[in-house]
């Protein structure tokens, strides 16, 4: 395995090349500044499918680890490596990377720098799920969370500058609990190494892991949009511009709850046994919570923005039942979820563009002037529901068996937002969907051909991965299983 | 009884019934939708050959010895695994038969029906959908593929019932479906799970065979009954039931197939599935047939004062679906089967009927069409009646016989109240069912010409006799197919020898007589010449007012839902959040501001007073130390 191709490297610097090339292009070159971004995104694509098929699932673990120095004095390395639960979220990363720089192919203001922003962006988002070394997956994680800013600000909508500066403040909130976490692990287990690995294996002591996994907990729990600290995510969302929400929604708030999990979960797993409790209660208040306010909502993406509170709550009740069928669940959900909060976000900003409006009164009888556009957001919603054979099914099947299994009450509350969630997804579908057709946005034009394919890929990943989970959770299985096995 | 895998023949066979649909809807929702000649091709062969699958698969193994297993994992992960494949035994295969016979039938007869509609490709393909989540349901091998397909069938249920969605009521009636039936179906999930936790085994046939034995009685029944969830919000039973009466904004030909004869049966068909799982548990069992007594009760009379003709027919489907639970709760699994299948015959004829003479006539009011000429279309006229008269279980047409075999169970009941209940309930079925027959006999009054109603009257004549086609296949089964009771119960029991239900000589005329009495009734009020044509219940407004309210149960939910659902949780919650959490949070962030504004003063950038503070500190901290 030593002198195979470094796969990881290649796809974590692709963005960042392709981010170096766009700042050295004229302005007024919009157009190859789109090719660019989008070729890095189909060369990071392509990598990681190639990676995803050659994964060897036999021999499960991490794989493709590269090690390299970086500052040996203070136990800082270049450690690369995926497992069957980093993998999963590469390829998602890929999937909306791709088809978010596709969306947004339309934009015409400060097109440079806003793909500039957004590769950057990508490549904190890779260097937090293949990272091994925590002094570098902290400094990914804020490179991602960073631009976050001005993407907001500049290219956003409703009360952006709010939004953003809410948004960010209050990730940065988190990150200042994460940093003190990673010292606090750092001195704590004598090893004097940031290497994920090796403090893993080493093992800490049971006092500092109960406090360590509060830090990591809380956190990256703010990103992950843990109740009650998700208020970010709504008013974000509903500010940020397409892609952004997409991979915002899709890809981002997955960093918070992979950092739980690979940080805190792999370093500290006494802790996550002292906290579960505590975890699985607010993650079932959020799933619940998060439907009911969803039902008053009338802006589409305040919707979306509180059916995410409620399906990360289900990637965090996963998480709590410490056993590898809800964990598995739960990594499937943050796949599942990322792909179809991304095509919500991808129609909801087309109808948004062309009508100018995302408020649900406004609206109706949209299926008959944009059929595209709504099929997607009608599919989308199916799978936000829990229709089977559509991904999000089988993860959250998972999730409230093993939910169940560690916990009844809260299982059985959590079972009881199902409905909920039905009521209000069905709600949002036929108030804006369906009905007599609203005049005012009567010759609103429909998704072209080049926009609608985007839309189809997630479309088809949800359903390929309804159908055939086993694509999926045959590989999480493999790192969920053993890990598991340390929370007796 | 340890199952045996199929031989290839079969496998394929099997495979193809199941396969074909789901080829079908993807061929046409994605590809040809655009194209409608094309798209009603590929799903009317794709329904075509499954029917000639199930046919011979059910021929093939009339004597089977053992069941048939088949099946690959799905999906599996930390001890939960589901598995995908097919379980054929006498029970699945006479439902696939149904399902598949009927599917068929639909889709022909929605030809005609659907003629001129701007979206028939997609209804097709909606069509599919159902017939493909409806088979896998019905071979289903494990408890959690027959779960995973049985929402899948309630999602097709809401596409089609919304088809034409444009309309608030049946986007609505769409919605509500749905969420109803899912309401149901969080008892039957988590019932899987319990399950799944204590026995470790969902397929079917250990289920069958192991619960009692490895289950406790309390967990046995906790289960049964949280599976019985399921089956009250599928087959609209009480406290359920109002979901399908709304349903019936879809097309007919939909609320033949999905809201009388296939989908709606498929919470009975789950009951006789496990039955001997049931049978464990007579607790269960005994709600079970209270649940299915009520519920026929209370649908009858609603049926009683309903002007519309899809609605009569919709609520009698909820009541007969009623007698079936009742004659499965009183332990009687061939009988509430065999009303399950001569059920799907003449319902699915009735509402098909039904659709011909609201396509003629363009209203679904039928003393509207008796006064438009409803006599004047004979093949349909004649049809509706015979199914009219098999519901109400006249001899010698189908219903008689299934119904006598329910009767026959509920009377070796130790409680005559449950046979009292089921004579009620088909006494009163037989005054609906006549009253409507007997407004739709009534000579035209106006001189308008029959074949010119207000309708889609004007389609070509073929649109007419595609749609009646089918209507006399159906009627010859409703007609022929009491007579193949012995038969089918053979095939269904062969594995018990010799558990014949009893049968009480005296039973025949009791029922004879009540039915002779309801149908006397309606004869009274509406047919004879010169009858009233109101009925005894316009005497006694509130009663024909709770009636026609649905009891009330759905103000019931309206207020449930606008005022704890909506009015207070989500009203209160959406506060909280806006007010309490975000608040917070924006006051803390102000706070944090103002303490910053707060303390600007300090730096005021005089010298004198930054000298000052710095002796005023370290006097301070000079006096901390000299005192400790």
């Amino acid at each position: 395995m030593d002198n195979q191709f470094p796969y990881l490297s290649a796809v974590l610097l692709t963005p960042a090349l392709g981010m170096l090339v766009i700042l050295f292009l004229p302005h007024r070159s919009t157009r190859a500044v789109r090719w660019v971004s989008l070729a890095s995104a189909g060369l990071c694509l392509g990598l990681t499918l190639r990676l995803y098929q050659i994964y060897d699932q036999g021999a499960a673990g991490l794989q493709f680890v590269e090690r390299v120095p970086w500052v040996e004095s203070l136990g800082i390395f270049w450690h690369l490596g995926v497992d069957g639960i980093s993998l999963p979220l590469v390829l998602l990363t890929s999937i909306v990377f791709f088809t978010g720089v596709w969306t947004m192919w339309e934009l015409s203001h400060r097109v440079k720098e806003f793909f500039a922003l957004m590769l950057l962006m990508i490549v904190g988002v890779y260097g937090v799920f293949l990272s091994l070394d925590l002094f570098f997956l902290f400094v990914w994680y804020d490179v991602s969370l960073f631009p976050m800013y001005p993407l907001i600000a500049i290219w956003g909508s409703t009360r952006k500058e709010y939004g953003a500066l809410k948004l960010t403040l209050y990730l940065l909130a988190g990150s200042a609990l994460v940093l003190p976490g990673i010292l606090y692990v750092y001195f704590q287990s004598g090893l004097f190494t940031f290497d994920l690995v090796q403090i893993a294996q080493a093992g800490l002591a049971p006092d500092v892991q109960y406090l360590g996994f509060f830090l990591f907990l809380f956190g990256f729990g703010v990103l992950a949009g843990l109740w009650p600290f998700h208020t970010w995510s709504p008013v974000g969302h509903v500010a940020a511009p397409t892609a952004v929400s997409m991979i915002h929604a899709g890809v981002l708030m997955k960093l918070g709850a992979y950092g739980v999990l690979r940080v805190g979960m792999y370093l500290c797993p006494q802790g996550l046994v002292e906290w579960s409790p505590l975890f699985a209660l607010l993650a079932t208040a959020g799933i619940v919570y998060g439907a009911l306010v969803g039902l008053a909502q009338t802006d589409l993406k305040y919707v979306i923005g509180y059916s995410s509170v409620s399906h990360m709550g289900l990637v965090s009740l996963g998480l709590a039942t410490m056993t590898a069928g809800g964990i598995s669940g739960s990594v499937f959900q943050m796949f599942a979820h990322g792909i179809m909060t991304a095509l919500f976000f991808s129609s909801v900003g087309h109808v948004y563009d062309r009508t100018h409006t995302k408020l649900i009164p406004e609206m109706g009888g949209m299926a008959k002037v944009m059929p595209r556009a709504s099929f997607f957001f009608i599919l989308a919603a199916l799978a936000g529901i829990g229709v089977p054979c559509l991904a999000s099914f089988w993860a959250e099947l998972l999730v409230f068996i093993n939910g169940y299994r560690a916990y009844p009450v809260l299982g059985v509350a959590a079972v009881l937002g199902l409905v909920v969630s039905a009521l209000f997804m069905l709600r949002v579908v036929q108030k804006t969907f369906y009905g007599e057709r609203n005049e005012r946005h009567g010759q609103a034009p429909d998704m072209t051909l080049a926009m609608t394919l985007p839309r189809a890929m997630l479309a088809a990943t949800i359903l390929l991965f309804g159908l055939a989970p086993r694509l999926a959770l045959d590989l999480i299985n493999t790192a969920t299983t053993p890990l598991a096995g340390m929370f007796r | 009884m340890t199952p045996a895998a199929p031989n290839d023949y079969v496998l394929g066979l099997a495979l193809l019934t199941m396969g074909l649909p789901l080829l079908a809807f993807f061929l046409v929702f994605f590809l040809t939708r655009r194209s409608v000649g094309l798209s009603c091709f590929i799903s009317l062969a794709c329904s075509a050959v499954p029917l000639l699958c199930a046919w011979s698969l059910l021929l093939g193994h009339w004597r089977m010895p053992v069941p048939l297993l088949w099946e690959v994992v799905w999906m599996s992960s930390g001890g939960a695994t589901a598995t995908f494949g097919f379980l054929l035994d006498p029970l699945s295969l006479l439902m696939l038969t149904i399902v598949t016979s009927i599917s068929f039938l639909v889709q022909v007869y929605s030809l005609g029906y659907m003629a001129g509609d701007p979206g028939k490709g997609k209804y097709y393909a909606f069509l599919s959908l159902f017939a493909w989540s409806m088979i896998s349901l019905v071979v289903a091998s494990g408890l959690l593929q027959l779960y995973i397909f049985w929402e899948l069938v309630g999602l097709s249920s809401y596409l089609l019932i919304g088809f034409w969605h444009h309309k608030f009521s049946a986007s609505e009636a769409g919605k509500k479906a749905f969420v109803m039936t899912r309401l149901g179906d969080l008892g039957f999930f988590l019932g899987i799970i319990v399950i799944l936790l204590h026995l470790g085994d969902l397929s079917i046939l250990g289920l069958n065979q192991n619960a009692a034995l490895k289950l406790g009685p309390g967990l046995l029944t906790a289960s049964a009954l949280l599976i019985f969830c399921g089956v009250v919000g599928k087959s609209a039973q009480f406290p359920l039931l109002t979901w399908l009466p709304d349903a019936m904004e879809g097309p007919t030909p939909v609320s033949a197939l999905l809201h009388s004869a296939t989908m709606v049966a498929a919470g009975v068909y789950l009951v006789s599935r496990i039955f001997p799982f049931y049978q464990a548990s007579p607790e269960a069992l005994a709600v079970v047939l209270a649940i299915g007594a009520v519920t026929m009760l209370l649908s009858s009379t609603m049926a009683m004062v309903a002007r519309d003709i899809k609605q009569v027919w919709a609520y009698s489907t909820v009541s007969q679906l009623g007698f079936m639970l009742m004659g499965l709760g009183a332990g009687g699994y061939f009988a509430g089967v065999f009303h399950l299948t001569t059920h799907a015959a003449f319902k699915a004829l009735l509402f098909l009927c039904s659709g011909v003479f609201i396509h003629h006539f363009g209203t679904n009011d039928f003393f509207v069409m008796s006064r438009s000429g409803a006599r004047g279309l004979k093949a349909p006229m004649i049809c509706l009646s015979v199914a009219g008269a098999a519901l109400s279980g006249v001899w010698p047409l189908a219903g008689f016989f299934s119904k006598e075999s329910v009767m026959g169970v509920l009377a070796g009941l130790s409680n005559p109240l449950w046979l009292v209940v089921g004579l009620l309930g088909a006494a009163m079925t037989a005054y609906y069912t006549f009253r409507l027959l007997f407004v739709m006999w009534r000579p035209c009054e106006s001189a308008e010409d029959p074949l010119h109603g207000g309708g889609h009257g004007e389609h070509a004549a073929w649109a007419y006799w595609v749609m009646v086609l089918p209507l006399i296949a159906l009627a010859v089964f409703t007609v022929f197919l009491g007579w193949g009771g012995r038969g089918l119960e053979a095939f269904l029991r062969w594995h018990q020898e010799g558990v014949a239900e009893a049968h009480h000589g005296w039973l025949v005329w009791a029922s004879v007589l009540v039915v002779a009495s309801g149908v006397g009734l309606a004869w009274l009020e509406f047919g004879r010449a010169g009858a009233a044509q109101a009925g005894f219940l316009s005497h006694l407004p509130a009663l024909e007012r709770l009636f026609a309210r649905r009891w009330y149960l759905d103000d019931l939910y309206r207020l449930l839902l606008d005022y704890v659902v909506y009015g207070f949780f989500s009203r209160l919650f959406t506060i909280n959040d806006r007010r309490v959490v975000d608040g917070g949070i924006d006051g803390f962030c102000r706070g944090t501001a103002g303490a910053g504004w707060l303390l600007s003063f300090l730096q005021s950038g005089l010298l004198q007073f930054n000298l000052f503070s710095m002796v005023l500190v370290i006097a301070l901290v000079g006096l901390y130390f000299l005192l400790v």
